[in-house]
């Protein structure tokens, strides 16, 4: 990794210091700045209000130029986030075609809790849990919180 | 003589404006002969046009207006300062210049014999907001200047852009550093500043991948309407080559970006060929995708027209298009092959851009000339009537070696001579044979393809005497068949 992506790795975490959105703790490691732990909060208004998510977030050694890799750890029934044990996101400023550098963590990150207070079942990784949020609301949020108490607390 | 006392206040009066306007200079031979330039930046940009020329130019920085004052010795009392104002180019009307010399006169008139040089100068410089006045309210009609003026004019202008953009300060969105503009590079289209270095890091590097299509703003914001669908359909707008030069990228680096660019859009165009050499494997020449001869000359990297860009003042002047080497088929000469009789309706010849071999696009072989019938041809050329022909003739016909013409064997050996150019070939493989003993190829060993096999389809290839004979050995196995059905009837019987 060179120099130039360490060195605003670290204004990042500054940045996200000084402005963390609500709900969430950002662990950072200074031996290994390219893997942060991120602890968030599901947001109040949301279905997942009550759940603690622990999620991955690595850096490729070309950031800025290439996205953050995010995962959850934590197990989560959304349609955004691949049903298995990696956890992974990949959309919007995400997928590495629409990743421009000037986005930043602080907006990956807010990206995030918007999509847990709104699912993006337009651009989903998994096709079924988008087609019962979309014809069976009522199913869904039930797995949802559901899953919330099995793994999220 | 002149009165010491007029002479201090003359020399007074030019060392005050002086140090008021650091940029006035005192003349080395007479201390009463002072020069000020004025740069001319009005509060809005300039519309100006050149004599016969499209198109029109807003210009923010226009060359100074140039103020030589001469203190005569009556000054102030009994004579207004001599002036001589001039630009170069002399872009300002003389009208104008007229009308700014006699507001001096006035001046001095209204001042009562006041020393008044501070207050002209002071006035010009109001004036320059305006441009003297030249600057149209609307800004929709344009002053119109001579052609021989428009590169100066437009250097200056660029030149003032530049020196002012070195001085500000960006935040470079990529390494989060504040940089200087001397080392951020503006893009063009859409005016987002980053920084050199991380600019040349992100394309030498998509370039490198082969990714060409991120060859584009990096702002996350750039080119998006917040309407996602109708921004997904949007083509980006990739920078063009002659952009890249000025980031500047390495001449090597735009040179692979846009032959790649280049490759792209033709592996996209089904109809350009490529060579039927192995080793070479190069696009058919084209019209529509000239060879790069020269990347600084490429505007665009993106094939479809783009909407007319505002023009801008610091934009360049359109190169002409560089001269092709060789000469491409003209319409012209497409159109001579339509004439000539019996041509067709396409133009097959192919010829390749880079090792210029002649060939048919249709059968890939080298050229063989306007009047060879070859496939196969284009479906939507074919009628259903067309198609049986055709198939009839891959089916029933071998083609003479030497013409292509398609022969169909009636009868009789596999030794053929083409009716249409004489020439002797084997009706089996179409390989040409000797005319002086021509049945060696029936008994080379080595031939197995046709080795003993000088009369097969003795009948003839298809046709009428194809089927007779087809229609002939069918009733023949019919009737033998049913033959052995009576012996073995007749057998089951003495059982």
């Amino acid at each position: 990794m060179s120099a130039g992506a360490k060195k605003r790795i670290m204004k990042e975490y500054g940045e996200c210091m000084k402005d963390t959105p609500s709900g969430m703790k950002i662990n950072f490691d200074e031996q290994n700045m390219t893997e942060w732990e991120i602890l968030l909060d599901g947001p109040e208004q949301s279905i997942y209000s009550g759940g603690h998510f622990k999620l991955k977030m690595t850096f490729p050694t070309e950031y800025p130029f290439k996205p953050p890799v995010v995962s959850f750890k934590t197990k989560i029934y959304h349609p955004n986030v691949s049903n298995d044990d990696k956890g992974s996101m990949c959309l919007g400023m995400l997928r590495p075609d629409e990743w421009k550098p000037p986005n930043k963590v602080v907006s990956v990150l807010r990206l995030i809790q918007t999509l847990l207070i709104e699912p993006n079942a337009d651009d989903a990784i998994e096709p079924s849990i988008a087609n019962e949020y979309k014809e069976n609301r009522k199913e869904f949020d039930k797995t949802a919180k559901d899953w919330v108490k099995r793994y999220a607390k | 003589m002149a009165d010491p006392a007029t002479e201090d206040e003359h020399e007074e009066e030019l060392n005050t404006l002086q140090s008021i306007y650091p940029e006035l200079s005192i003349s080395s031979r007479s201390p009463y002969v002072a020069e000020i330039d004025l740069v001319v930046a009005p509060v809005k940009p300039l519309l100006v046009s050149f004599v016969e020329e499209q198109g029109s130019h807003r210009l923010s920085y226009l060359s100074p207006l140039n103020i030589t004052i001469t203190l005569p010795e009556g000054y102030p009392a009994e004579e207004p300062p001599r002036l001589k104002l001039t630009t170069t180019p002399r872009w300002i009307p003389d009208t104008v210049l007229k009308k700014l010399q006699a507001e001096c006169q006035s001046l001095w008139e209204e001042y009562g014999g006041m020393p008044i040089l501070f207050a002209y100068i002071s006035y010009l410089q109001e004036s320059v907001e305006t441009a003297f006045g030249l600057l149209d309210p609307s800004n929709k009609t344009p002053l119109e200047l001579p052609r021989d003026m428009k590169p100066e004019l437009l250097d200056f202008n660029a030149k003032m852009k530049r020196e002012i953009f070195d001085k500000e300060t960006f935040d470079c969105g990529i390494c989060l550093e504040p940089k200087k503009g001397a080392a951020c590079y503006r893009i063009e289209r859409c005016g987002h500043v980053f920084c050199t270095p991380c600019l040349q890091d992100f394309y030498n590097n998509a370039v490198a991948e082969g990714d060409v299509n991120s060859v584009k703003c990096l702002d996350p914001s750039c080119g998006k309407t917040g309407d996602t669908r109708a921004d997904r359909r949007q083509k980006p707008r990739l920078l063009s080559p002659k952009e890249l030069l000025q980031v500047p990228l390495k001449k090597d680096v735009v040179k692979r970006f846009a032959e790649m660019r280049r490759k792209k859009k033709i592996e996209a165009d089904k109809t350009i060929v490529n060579c039927p050499r192995k080793w070479c494997q190069g696009f058919a020449r084209s019209d529509k995708y000239p060879k790069i001869t020269d990347v600084t000359l490429l505007e665009d990297s993106d094939s479809e027209p783009e909407p007319e860009p505002e023009p801008e003042a610091h934009a360049v002047p359109p190169n002409p298009p560089e001269p092709e080497p060789e000469p491409e088929p003209s319409k012209n000469q497409e159109h001579d092959i339509e004439k000539r009789p019996g041509g067709v309706s396409t133009d097959r010849l192919a010829i390749c851009e880079d090792c210029n071999l002649a060939f048919c696009s249709v059968c890939l072989a080298s050229w063989h000339g306007d009047f060879v019938y070859c496939g196969p041809r284009k479906e939507a050329e074919l009628s259903e009537e067309d198609q049986a022909s055709l198939n009839f003739i891959l089916a029933h016909t071998s083609p003479c070696p030497y013409c292509s013409v398609p022969s169909q064997k009636m009868h009789g050996c596999n030794h053929m001579t083409c009716s249409q150019c004489k020439t002797h070939f084997c009706y089996l493989c179409s390989s040409w044979l000797d005319p002086g003993n021509p049945y060696e190829h029936f008994n080379n060993k080595k031939k197995k393809e046709c080795f003993q096999r000088l009369w097969d389809l003795e009948e003839g290839d298809g046709g009428d005497a194809a089927e007779a004979q087809a229609q002939f050995w069918e009733q023949e196995a019919l009737r033998l068949q049913m033959e052995e059905v009576r012996v073995h009837e007749g057998g089951g019987g003495n059982t």
